[in-house]
């Protein structure tokens, strides 16, 4: 009884639901002013995502005549709600720790995929052709990231269960721990070729220049987006904020879970997801423009593939 | 592969004036386009028959805002030509300095424009920047940002004075390096070559068949530039550098501006070098203008202007009619968009700079 009570707190207040909504909005909008100070712009107030979507909450949602209206509202609800899920999933190393019942990493990957599926759902569902070029976008930006994201968590899970004396561990709970005891996988030269690979997978997953082809503004009106208004755009704002909250919080879990224990630990982890995000999203997307589907489909196959198949390798035979 | 169509247009994010595209489309390949014009209808053209002669001036200011030093410059020198009026020295090179100081602004913004449509907001923002400076300048030797309201029949409204003059230096000095630097960036960044370099290509045959003008036709490898096959003003006396690059495609056209607007500081500097004195109207009164017809033309910022004007007994002008360089480099855009891919749709219109304001008149 009390456990299934934590399990439904974890997902829906902390720290998945309220606490990572707050979160992620408040790193969207730190993201967005830093992101105008560096093009000298002043930049809207650090709670302006909030403000939106309040916004967004009092308006109507407009479904289009074409558009297969269950599936067309039930997208963006599915989205933010596996994100919620995956949320209660990440760690925050020395605070809390996921039940080892609900999931583990391998669960948190499943769910990563479905905001992506959710917007092609969305796109097709809308009956707009710019939804269905944001569709076919969508989709070859997952089969380019998702592959060496694959391989980089299987080559962090196989030095865990290594070191360990085992096979390959996909407990986010034991990676935490195993780096807590023997060193960060940021400061392992072993790692680096996972760490540089995850760094590609970030923007493209986030959906921010130079990988925001899906929804590119100037090219195809924010593709599946286009049709979407009211709630229903504000529950794919929730989304994508959560979504912010758990790509940054895997990244610490996987790579650099350092923090002292108790709510320390939570400041830690705050500080650590705030600087991830300026320095992994906001100064990368103001420093390019954005790739054509092609080009980044060409990235992906490049270099991320490349360092991620190495770095299995590395791990495979150090 | 199913063909399907998309709109562009007639009003979209990534075009800043209504104009109307349909695209068959074969995944992210465009397989056929439709252009269509005429969505805003001005009727500017039969409104001018309607005012009088000098009226006319502040209406012809109005129908672009970009180009609205070029459109009363070109109807004053038909005007000119009609009642044989002799512009005085000194106002033939403020005309240029107006000229010149509105094609830097204008190159800029398109450029900056480009920049915005690859995603890289920060050149678009920086950009605009060096763009504000060239804006100073027109609010303070003007006294506005954007109509200057430089040209009356018979010569200019405003004179430079030598405190002006020492003012627009300073701010040629600053904008300079700056344009320096921009062109650097776009001749390096790879975010910029990789979505521009190769895209939109226009060849030189084309070029010619759809006879473009201005920075398109240079950037095809067209020598025409109208202030030195025809020159006017105080054009004869400048030395001014054509720039052509044989590529055709967008960055060419990108880069063609940015090299103009270089070369228009060097103008603007020998301008004020040579200034002469003396008045800077030919009447201080209205002059009059008899019955005639005449043709006068001048480069915009986009390219060739060509003016008519046709006047009669009547204190209006019977017939005003002017060919702006979007309405020739308009149907180019066939050729550009001819299998280019949907992502590149938007930079690749954004390369003519089309003007609907000037075009749909």
């Amino acid at each position: 009884m009390t456990e299934s009570f934590y399990a439904i707190f974890a997902m829906l207040v902390f720290p998945g639901g309220l606490f990572a909504l707050a979160l992620g909005l408040a790193l969207k909008g730190l993201d967005r002013r830093l992101a105008a100070r560096l093009q000298r712009r002043v930049g809207p107030p650090l709670a302006q995502p909030l403000y939106d979507l309040v916004k967004l909450a009092k308006k109507r949602t407009m479904v289009p005549n074409i558009a297969s209206e269950p599936v067309f509202l039930g997208a963006p609800l599915i989205g933010a709600v596996s994100m919620a899920l995956a949320a209660a999933l990440v760690p925050i190393p020395g605070f809390y720790t996921p039940n080892p019942a609900f999931g583990d990493l391998l669960v948190v990957l499943y769910l990563l995929t479905v905001p992506a599926v959710a917007l092609m759902v969305a796109g097709s569902a809308s009956g707009s052709p710019f939804g269905a070029i944001g569709f076919s976008r969508e989709m070859a930006m997952m089969l380019a990231y998702e592959g060496p994201l694959v391989l980089v968590v299987a080559a962090v899970a196989l030095r865990t269960g290594l070191g360990q004396g085992g096979w390959v561990s996909f407990s986010l709970t034991e990676i935490v721990a195993y780096q807590r005891t023997h060193g960060a996988f940021l400061l392992d030269p072993v790692m680096w070729p996972a760490l540089l690979a995850f760094l590609a997978f970030y923007p493209a997953n986030l959906g921010i220049i130079p990988f925001d082809i899906p929804e590119a503004e100037t090219e195809v009106l924010e593709g599946p987006l286009l049709e979407y208004s009211g709630p229903a755009l504000g529950l794919f704002k929730v989304m994508s904020a959560l979504k912010a909250v758990v790509v940054l919080g895997l990244g610490i879990a996987l790579f650099f879970p350092y923090a002292p224990d108790g709510a320390a630990g939570l400041l830690v982890h705050l500080a650590k997801l705030v600087l991830l995000m300026l320095i992994g999203v906001s100064v990368v997307r103001v420093s390019c423009g954005r790739m054509r589907i092609d080009q980044a489909f060409r990235f992906f196959l490049k270099w991320p593939l490349a360092f991620s198949v190495l770095s299995l390798a590395v791990v495979a035979l150090a | 592969m199913s063909t399907f169509t998309i709109p562009v247009g007639p009003l979209h994010v990534a075009l800043e004036e209504p104009m109307y595209f349909r695209f068959d489309v074969q995944g992210e390949t465009v397989a056929n386009v439709d252009i269509h014009a005429g969505h805003v209808h001005r009727g500017i053209e039969y409104l001018v028959t309607k005012r009088n002669i000098f009226q006319n001036i502040v209406l012809t200011e109005r129908i672009c805002s970009l180009c609205s030093n070029s459109h009363p410059q070109a109807y004053a020198m038909a005007v000119e030509q009609i009642a044989g009026l002799t512009v005085p020295p000194r106002a033939e090179y403020l005309r240029v300095i107006a000229d010149e100081i509105k094609r830097v602004a204008s190159n800029l913004f398109n450029v900056s424009v480009l920049a915005h449509l690859v995603g890289f907001e920060s050149l678009f923002m920086h950009v605009m920047e060096i763009r504000e400076m060239m804006q100073d300048v027109k609010e303070s030797v003007f006294g506005n940002r954007m109509d200057i309201g430089a040209n009356i029949i018979g010569g200019v409204r405003y004179d430079i004075t030598p405190e002006n003059a020492e003012y627009l230096k300073a701010q040629l000095d600053k904008v300079e390096p700056a344009i320096a630097e921009v062109t650097k960036i776009y001749r390096t960044n790879g975010s910029i070559l990789g979505r521009t370099r190769g895209i939109g290509v226009l060849s030189r045959e084309d070029a010619i068949n759809c006879s473009v003008v201005g920075p398109v036709a240079r950037a095809s490898g067209i020598e025409y530039d109208v202030r030195l096959k025809a020159p006017y003003s105080a054009y004869p006396n400048l030395q001014v550098p054509v720039h052509t690059l044989k590529d055709g495609d967008v960055w060419s056209r990108a880069m063609i501006r940015l090299a103009e607007a270089a070369t228009a500081i060097g103008i603007i500097r020998q301008c004020l070098v040579q200034l002469p004195d003396g008045p800077t109207a030919c009447t201080s009164e209205r002059p009059a203008i008899p019955p005639g017809e005449a043709i006068a033309k001048c480069e915009a910022p986009r390219g060739e202007l060509i003016y008519y004007v046709r006047i009669t007994d009547s204190p209006r002008p019977e017939r005003v009619k002017w060919r702006v360089p979007s309405f020739m480099n308009w149907d180019a855009l066939r050729f550009m968009l001819k299998d280019a891919k949907i992502a590149d749709i938007a930079i690749i219109v954004n390369s003519i700079d089309p003007c609907i304001s000037c075009t749909e008149r």
